[in-house]
C-alpha cells in the first residue's frame, strides 16, 4: 500500500514540477497498463520463441523487469537506481537535467527495443505481432505528449536499452544454440545420474548443461545457495533411494482428478505454454491489474520477479549439474515397472532440484515480501489452454503446489520438490535485499 | 498353373534387389530445361502453403502440373515429356491460374472420368470442374462447395459408403486480421458431404475444435473400410490442442477419438502426413512432420487376429532411422523445419523411401537456413539411409510442397519440389541398376471413379507392398495418376485391390516393367502403353 501511495504522489509532485498539461498525467498513469501490455506480449512471445526453454525465459524477464525499472527510476527522486547492485551492473546512461522526459514513453521505448532484442529469434509471426504491439502502445503512450517530451523520451530510452543490452551480453546466457541442447555432451554411464527420457534426437544431451555458471543478477554467484546431496542411488527396496522411487510410483498410479488437474495446470511446458517463470509473470500481471497499479509498481514488481526467477534458474542448474540426478521414469522403469509412463513430459536435464519448485519457491517468496502472506487470488492464467482457474490462499500455498505438481506428474522426486522451495526462498533474499526506495 | 508361374519366377528372380544395402538412386536436375518456371512467393500469408497438384487431364497417361504461386497467380503446365525422355513441360492457361493459392488437390469430384481441381487458397477456395484436354471451369455454385473466406492450408477428401459424391474436409489456418494475438486464433476446420439423393455438397459442418492443421488424411488406419480423418496441426498456433483423428462414419456427426478410445496425446507442428505399410502387417505406418525431430508412428497394438485397433500409435522414427531432425550434410546443424512427405520407392528395390522437404519457415534463426531436403532409403532391414546428397536432390532451397511422381513414364520416380522465394525444382530420376517396376491405375463404376480409398497389394518374392489410394496429406500437394510399386529383379507381381469399402479382390498378374489398368468390373489387368 505504501508502494501506491508513493508512486501516485510522485506522479502528482512530478507533474506540478513540470509545469506540464494533465495530459502527461494521464500518459504517465498509463504508463503501468502500457508496462503491462507489453508483458502481455513477452508472455506471447516466451512460448512461441523456440529458443525460450524456462533458464532463457527468466533471463530476458529479468532483464526486461531490469530496465523498465530503470526507465522509472532513472528519473526518480524515490525509485533507487540498481547501478552497483546487480552483478556487472555499472553505471547507467543518466537523464538530461535541461531535458523533460515522459517516464511511460521511456519505459514504452525501452521494452520495445528490447523485446526486439531479446526475441529477434522469434519467427515471423512473433515479429508481426511485436510490430503491432509497438505501433499500438507507442500512439498510447505518446498521446497528447508535447514534441520535447517525446523526442527526449524516446532518445533517452535507446540509449537506456542499449546499456541494458551491453550489460547483457556477457553474462553467459546470451548466445543460445540448437534450442539449448549441445551439439557434444558426455552423458554418464553410472546408475544413479541422468540419462535421455525420450525418443527424440535433439534431446539426448540435456539442456543448457552450463546454465550454471552464468553470472547471476542479485546472488552472488551460482552456488550461493548450494543443497544437500539427493539420497545415493541404491537398488536395495530398504533405501532411501528406492523408497522415494516408490513414492512417485505409488502416487502416480492412484492419481486422484484434482493431482491430475494440479499436474497440468503447473506443467507450463516450453513452447506450449509462457513456461513455469512466465506463470509467475501472469500472475503478477494480473495482480497488478486488477489493482490497476502505476508505472513504479508494476516495474518494480516486474524487476524483482525476474531477477529472483532468473537467480532462481542459475542457483538451479548449478545444483542440477553438480549432481547429475537421475529421472523417476528412468528409475521405476528399471526396478519397479517397465510399462510405467509419467503423466508429464519429462524434462530433458537432471532431476535434482526441480526448477519449477525453485523458481517458484523464489518468485512466492518476493511476491510475498511486498504484498504479504496472505494474498488470496485465483491463477486465470491458462484459461485459454482450457485449463481452467485455481484459487490459492497465499504466493506460498500456489509456489506448494507447483512444487507437488511435479511428483503428481511422475518426473520429480520429493527431495527435489522440498530442496528445490527452500533453495527458491533463499535465492529470493537477494532479489528481495535489493534497494529500490530512497530513505524517506 | 500361372500363379504357380509367377512363383517360380519370384523364386527365380536374381539377388540384386535383395541386397542389404539399397541400390543409391540417382536425380538429374532439370529445372531450367523442363520449361517449369514457378516460384511459391508472398508474405506473411503464403510462409505455410506452396503445393502441387499433378494429375493427367488431357488423357495421355503423362501427369500434368499445377504449382501455387502464393501473392503471385498459379501455373499451370502440360506434360509434353516423351516417355523416358527429359522432363519437359509447356505453360498453359486452364482456368488454374489463380493468385492467393496455397495449395491444391486433383479429385474428379462429379465421377465423370474428367479430373478436377480443389483450389486452396487465402481466401475463398475454389473447385474446378474439368471440361477436358486440360480446361477448368469454377463449380462453386453448382455443386454448392462453400469456399469460405479461410487461410485453407490443408485437405482431404474420401467416398464414404453408399455415396456418389466425395466428403470433403478442409483445414484452416489461423484467423489472418489478428495483428495481436494470432496465437490461439485457429479458425474452423470445415467437412462438406453430399446432398442427400442428389448431385452436389451439403452445407459445410465445422470440425471444431480446430487447431491449425498443415495437412489432413481420410484414411483407413485400422481396416474397417472406413476412412477416418487424420490431422497434422501446428501447435505454434493452438491453445489447448493435439494431434487429432476424427472418426467419420456414414450418417452420423464426425467425432473425435479421445484417450478413452486409446488416442495418445501428442503436440508437435505438424505439416506434412503421408501413410504406407511399411512392414508388412496390414496396417498401415503414418509419417508426420514437423520442425527438429520428425514421427514415424505405428500401431502400438496391432491386432493379430484382425479384431478391432485402438488408434494408439507409438513412434518409431529414431530406431528406423526418420527422425531427420537437422541437415544432414553442410555447416548448418541447427534443427530442421519439414514439410511435404511422402513414400514412393524410388530406386524400385521393392521397399518404399522416404521424401521430405526442408525450408526454414522464414528467418527464424532458431532454425536451419540452410535446410537440405531428405531422401530417406529403406533397406532390408527396415532401417532407412539417407541418401539426398549421393542422389543429387539435397537442395538447400526453402522447400514447401511437392510431388513424387513418374512424369515421364519410364518407371522411376521424378521429384518436383516447389520453393518459396526460388523456382520450383524438378528432377528426372535416372538411377542406374534400379530395379524392375509396376504402375497401376484403378477404375471402377460409380462416383468414387478412381477408387480413392483403395488399398493395393503388391506381392513378389521380396514379400508384400501395400498403399492406400488417397485424396489429401502431404503438405498441400497431391497426385492423382499411376500407383507405383518398384519390385526389384521380379518379372512379374501378384496385384490384389482392396475396393472402396468391400473386401480384398482377387489377386491379378501384372509384368514388370510396365503399366496396368486394374478395373474393378474385369477379372484381369489390362495393359497400357504410352503414345509417345
Amino acid at each position: 500500500m505504501m508502494m501506491t501511495r508513493r508512486s501516485a504522489l510522485k506522479g502528482v509532485a512530478a507533474a506540478a514540477l513540470l509545469g506540464l498539461s494533465g495530459r502527461l498525467a494521464l500518459a504517465e498513469d498509463n504508463g503501468g497498463a502500457i508496462l503491462r501490455q507489453w508483458y502481455k506480449v513477452v508472455l506471447m512471445l516466451v512460448r512461441h520463441t523456440a529458443t525460450y526453454s524456462p533458464p532463457v525465459a527468466s533471463r530476458a524477464f529479468a532483464y526486461l523487469g531490469v530496465a523498465a525499472y530503470q526507465a522509472v527510476a532513472s528519473g526518480s527522486t524515490s525509485l533507487v537506481s540498481l547501478e552497483g547492485q546487480l552483478n556487472g551492473l555499472k553505471a547507467l546512461p543518466p537523464r538530461d537535467p535541461a531535458k523533460r522526459y515522459s517516464d511511460a514513453v521511456i519505459t514504452h521505448c525501452v521494452m520495445a527495443s528490447a523485446v526486439k532484442t531479446f526475441f529477434g529469434n522469434t519467427g515471423p509471426t512473433g515479429q508481426r505481432v511485436m510490430a503491432a504491439a509497438e505501433k499500438k502502445l507507442k500512439g498510447a503512450a505518446l498521446q497528447g505528449l508535447p514534441g520535447d517530451v517525446v523526442e527526449a523520451s524516446l532518445a533517452y530510452g535507446e540509449t537506456l536499452k542499449a546499456a541494458i543490452i551491453d550489460w547483457s551480453k556477457d553474462d553467459g546466457g546470451a548466445v543460445i544454440e540448437n534450442m539449448g541442447f549441445p551439439m557434444a555432451y558426455d552423458v554418464s554411464k553410472e546408475p544413479g545420474h541422468w540419462v535421455p527420457t525420450s525418443a527424440i534426437r535433439q534431446q539426448q544431451v540435456p539442456l543448457l548443461p552450463t546454465w550454471g555458471q552464468n553470472r547471476s543478477f542479485a546472488m552472488p554467484s551460482g552456488a550461493s545457495c548450494g543443497l544437500p546431496p539427493p539420497p545415493t542411488y541404491s537398488e536395495d527396496p530398504s533405501s532411501e533411494f528406492y523408497a522415494q522411487a516408490k513414492e512417485v510410483y505409488d502416487v502416480t498410479m492412484r492419481l486422484m482428478p484434482e493431482q491430475v488437474a494440479i499436474a497440468r495446470f503447473w506443467s507450463d511446458d516450453p513452447m506450449l505454454s509462457f513456461t513455469p517463470p512466465g506463470h509467475w509473470i501472469a500472475i503478477a500481471h494480473d495482480l497488478l491489474a486488477e489493482k490497476k497499479a502505476g508505472l513504479d509498481e508494476t516495474a518494480e514488481v516486474m524487476m524483482r520477479l525476474g531477477v529472483a526467477m532468473a537467480d532462481g534458474f542459475i542457483g538451479c542448474w548449478n545444483a542440477k549439474y553438480q549432481y547429475d540426478y537421475v529421472r523417476p521414469v528412468t528409475v521405476i522403469k528399471k526396478l519397479i515397472d517397465a510399462k510405467w509412463e509419467p503423466l508429464l513430459i519429462t524434462p530433458p536435464f537432471p532431476e535434482y532440484p526441480s526448477g519449477h519448485s525453485t523458481e517458484s519457491g523464489a518468485a512466492a517468496a518476493v511476491l510475498t515480501s511486498i504484498y504479504g502472506d496472505n494474498v488470496a487470488f485465483t491463477d486465470r492464467s491458462h484459461v485459454r489452454d482450457g485449463l481452467g482457474e485455481r484459487k490459492f490462499a497465499s504466493f506460498t500455498a500456489a509456489a506448494d503446489e507447483a512444487g507437488m505438481s511435479r511428483m503428481y506428474g511422475g518426473i520429480h522426486f520429493r527431495p527435489a520438490i522440498e530442496q528445490g522451495l527452500e533453495q527458491g526462498r533463499c535465492i529470493a533474499q537477494f532479489a528481495i535485499a535489493l534497494r529500490t526506495r530512497s530513505a524517506a | 498353373m500361372r500363379r504357380a508361374a509367377l512363383a517360380l519366377l519370384m523364386l527365380a528372380a536374381g539377388q540384386a534387389h535383395a541386397a542389404d544395402t539399397p541400390v543409391v538412386p540417382a536425380f538429374t536436375e532439370e529445372t531450367k530445361t523442363s520449361g517449369i518456371d514457378s516460384v511459391y512467393t508472398g508474405q506473411w500469408q503464403y510462409m505455410v502453403g506452396g503445393g502441387a497438384a499433378a494429375f493427367d487431364c488431357n488423357g495421355d497417361g503423362f501427369e500434368d502440373v499445377l504449382i501455387a504461386g502464393g501473392e503471385m497467380p498459379a501455373a499451370f503446365y502440360v506434360n509434353r515429356s516423351a516417355r523416358g525422355g527429359a522432363l519437359t513441360f509447356a505453360k498453359q492457361q486452364s482456368g488454374l491460374e489463380f493468385d492467393a493459392m496455397t495449395g491444391a488437390y486433383p479429385i474428379d469430384i462429379d465421377g465423370d472420368g474428367i479430373m478436377d481441381v480443389v483450389v486452396l487458397r487465402v481466401g475463398e477456395n475454389i473447385v474446378m470442374k474439368g471440361k477436358g484436354d486440360c480446361q477448368f471451369t469454377r463449380a462453386n455454385e453448382d455443386w454448392g462447395f462453400a469456399g469460405g473466406d479461410g487461410w485453407s492450408t490443408a485437405y482431404a477428401a474420401t467416398w464414404e459408403k453408399g455415396n456418389q459424391w466425395p466428403t470433403i474436409a478442409i483445414g484452416n489456418y489461423i484467423d489472418r486480421a489478428q495483428e495481436l494475438e494470432p496465437w490461439g486464433s485457429c479458425t474452423p476446420n470445415v467437412m462438406q458431404r453430399p446432398k442427400p439423393g442428389a448431385k452436389g455438397f451439403d452445407a459445410p459442418v465445422a470440425l471444431t475444435p480446430s487447431y491449425c492443421p498443415l495437412s489432413m488424411l481420410f484414411t483407413d488406419w485400422n481396416n474397417s473400410g472406413t476412412a477416418d480423418l487424420r490431422m497434422a496441426n501446428d501447435r505454434e498456433y493452438y491453445e489447448g490442442g493435439q494431434e487429432q483423428m476424427w472418426q467419420v462414419r456414414p450418417g452420423q456427426p464426425p467425432k473425435l477419438y479421445t484417450k478413452e478410445d486409446g488416442w495418445a496425446y501428442l503436440r508437435i507442428w505438424g505439416m506434412g502426413i503421408a501413410g504406407y505399410d511399411l512392414d508388412g502387417d496390414g496396417y498401415q505406418e503414418y509419417a508426420i512432420t514437423s520442425m527438429a525431430d520428425n514421427k514415424l508412428q505405428t500401431l502400438k497394438e496391432p491386432p493379430k487376429d484382425g479384431g478391432a485397433a485402438k488408434p494408439t500409435f507409438k513412434d518409431v522414427a529414431w530406431p528406423k532411422g526418420v527422425t531427420a531432425h537437422r541437415p544432414f550434410t553442410g555447416d548448418d546443424l541447427k534443427p530442421s523445419t519439414a514439410w511435404h512427405i511422402d513414400f514412393q520407392d524410388v530406386n524400385n528395390d521393392g521397399l518404399a523411401d522416404i521424401f521430405i522437404a526442408k525450408g526454414n519457415v522464414s528467418e527464424m534463426p532458431d532454425f536451419a537456413m540452410k535446410d537440405p531436403n531428405n531422401l530417406l532409403v529403406q533397406a532390408r532391414d527396415g532401417t532407412f539411409i539417407e541418401m539426398a546428397d549421393k542422389a543429387g536432390v539435397a537442395s538447400t532451397e526453402t522447400a514447401r510442397g511437392g510431388v513424387l511422381t513418374d512424369f515421364n513414364l519410364d518407371g522411376l520416380v521424378d521429384l518436383l519440389v516447389v520453393n518459396r522465394y526460388a523456382p520450383t525444382q524438378l528432377w528426372r530420376n535416372v538411377t542406374p541398376g534400379a530395379g524392375n517396376w509396376i504402375e497401376v491405375k484403378l477404375q471402377q463404376p460409380g462416383g468414387n471413379v478412381n477408387a480413392i480409398g483403395a488399398m493395393v497389394e503388391v506381392k513378389t518374392e521380396l514379400g508384400r507392398q501395400a498403399r492406400e489410394v488417397v485424396s489429401g496429406g502431404g503438405h498441400v500437394s497431391g497426385q492423382s495418376g499411376w500407383v507405383h510399386f518398384g519390385i526389384g529383379d521380379a518379372k512379374q507381381a501378384e496385384v490384389r485391390v482392396r475396393w472402396p469399402g468391400e473386401d480384398w479382390g482377387k489377386p491379378m498378374t501384372v509384368d514388370a516393367n510396365g503399366f496396368a489398368v486394374l478395373d474393378k468390373a474385369k477379372a484381369a489387368a489390362e495393359a497400357w502403353t504410352p503414345n509417345r
